[in-house]
């Protein structure tokens, strides 16, 4: 689904990815982590080719996208800014919805078929106004425009800054859904615990560079690794950390319960 | 410091009332946390302790809030403005300036601090947060996180005795969210009482000494941080996130296990799996 091939990325001279090759096969459910300011956001842009790499090559869903056009990466690449009011511009949810439809579509019952599911897979009012709705809402919003179109590879840029945790977990499961039906997710977040919930694969960017490739399990337990790039391992795989080698499997509340019944038995 | 009275307020063409019948008494010297769902209240609760509300955002008041003995009702939110620091979701809202040390003096100067204290007040404020390196900065090199300590620079030139920030780390990465929180910690243990909104529940847990969980214009919980956590079901009818070690806290009890008082941090865990196994 997506290939980089010795691709370095240079804002006004100032080189800001340098030669990053990655291979993400169709269907994984990516995670990129990194500190404030490793790259992370210009990263996700070279994957819709709203960033073209200064050198090398990339190539989405079979296309390359310094070749391809703009509005042919979009059919097959749903893309959720950090800001959901940056894509949002339409006064009805609607409308909304409508608006890509109608752009990438000309078959009237398959563009009614589409806008019917999605409210409902959203539970969306259609006459809602997403511009005065909360922040929550209209995150739901924007990701259920994007939805509409199933796109091949979705792009989430922090899409849960700003979220309560109610809104994080439906979030979260609506991008689940969408994976388990085939779509590639390419998630940029620095929540470590919806990274170790939701990811299979996590990728860390430092310093222009991808730094560490793995499960949850294998990157996130790297404490100097995560220290250098500016993040913690989340909660439950410090405390696992901390009590030891024996402790070394465990990374969620439910396998630590699990552990000690079974050491309060064998003991 | 602050005392809120059966404090209600609906927004000028609102329907509903953003605050209803708030009770809250915040000591001098507190650090508390406020967490809840989106439209809670959070951000309109800070607004009535810095009198933005109702001296900004009109609307229907009732009730009382008193800070340092202030009716905020009654005085101007330039006099408040003397005792309550405020940091706003938004930092780029909040700059005026283009360069760190300007962006530092503007409040000084306008409160007419003496021009023979003003180095002296933008160097102390700056080296409190750990920045006085980026003094001769332009603003638009910094990082979010280093933003966001200016703008918690600026406000402590001002020497208040009450700092009220929303959501201060929302686009920070872990390590700058938890810089942040021990800049608020030093200044609480220097005096400064805090009352910070935050939807991290784990920074919150780590750091503050009290938690305020609010849902709907209400507070539905307030207590040392242990005595909130202690109500995993509750919290999460809220719609408000646990802490993974107390949530592993609640598992261990479920199972029969005999695990203690909640832990609000790691180390607190280590100690409770230890007692499970001792």
């Amino acid at each position: 689904m997506i290939h980089l091939n010795g691709v370095h990325f240079s804002y006004e001279g100032r080189e800001v990815l340098s030669g990053i090759d990655l291979d993400i096969a169709s269907g994984e459910f990516v995670a990129l982590i990194g500190p404030n300011g490793a790259g992370k956001s210009t990263f996700s842009k070279l994957l819709n080719g709203l960033n073209k790499p200064t050198q090398g090559t990339v190539t989405v869903a079979g296309l390359d996208t310094k070749k391809a056009r703009t509005s042919a990466l979009a059919r097959k690449v749903g893309f959720l800014f950090q800001n959901p009011d940056r894509q949002l511009c339409r006064s009805t949810v609607r409308d909304e919805l409508l608006f890509g439809l109608e752009l990438c579509l000309t078959d009237k019952a398959d563009i009614q078929a589409r806008l019917d599911k999605t409210l409902a897979d959203f539970h969306l009012d259609p006459a809602l106004n997403p511009l005065t709705a909360s922040r929550g809402e209209r995150q739901r919003v924007a990701l259920a425009s994007l939805m509409a179109l199933t796109p091949q590879l979705l792009i989430l840029d922090e899409p849960t800054t700003g979220l309560d945790w109610r809104e994080c977990m439906h979030t979260m499961e609506l991008v689940t859904a969408l994976n388990r039906q085939g779509a590639t997710v390419f998630m940029v977040s620095h929540d470590m615990e919806v990274v170790r919930d939701f990811a299979q694969r996590v990728l860390v960017l430092n310093k222009g560079r991808l730094a560490a490739d793995g499960t949850p399990h294998e990157v996130l337990r790297r404490t100097e690794l995560l220290s250098d790039a500016a993040l913690l391992p989340p909660q439950i795989m410090q405390l696992s950390l901390s009590l030891g080698a024996n402790y070394d499997d465990i990374d969620t509340c439910e396998e630590m319960t699990e552990s000690l019944i079974r050491r309060r038995l064998e003991k | 410091m602050i005392d809120m009275q059966q404090l209600s307020f609906r927004y000028e063409s609102a329907q509903g009332n953003a605050l209803t019948d708030i009770t809250l008494h915040i000591p001098r010297g507190e650090f508390l946390g406020i967490i809840g769902p989106s439209g809670a209240g959070k951000s309109t609760l800070l607004s009535v302790i810095s009198g933005v509300i109702p001296h900004h955002y009109t609307g229907d008041f009732y009730g009382a809030c008193v800070v340092n003995g202030m009716d905020t009702v009654e005085v101007t939110p330039t006099d408040l403005s003397r005792v309550v620091g405020s940091v706003f979701q938004d930092i780029d809202a909040q700059m005026v300036s283009s360069m760190v040390e300007d962006e530092v003096l503007f409040a000084l100067e306008n409160f007419g601090v003496p021009a023979k204290d003003l180095d002296s007040r933008v160097e102390e404020a700056l080296a409190t947060v750990g920045i006085a390196n980026l003094r001769h900065r332009s603003l638009d090199t910094l990082s979010g996180g280093q933003k966001q300590k200016v703008a918690i620079a600026a406000v402590l030139a001002m020497r208040p005795q009450v700092l009220v920030l929303d959501e201060p780390t929302g686009e920070l990465d872990p390590a700058s969210s938890q810089a942040i929180f021990r800049v608020l910690r030093t200044l609480n243990e220097q005096g400064t009482t805090v009352v910070v909104v935050e939807q991290k529940i784990m920074l919150l847990s780590a750091f503050c000494k009290s938690l305020c969980v609010m849902d709907r214009g209400s507070v539905r919980l307030h207590g040392t941080m242990r005595e909130v956590l202690a109500h995993p079901e509750l919290l999460r009818e809220i719609g408000v996130n646990c802490p993974r070690v107390a949530t592993l806290h609640e598992q261990l009890l479920a199972a029969g296990l005999s695990a203690g008082p909640v832990p609000i941090c790691v180390e607190e865990a280590k100690a409770m799996v230890e007692g499970v196994l001792a």
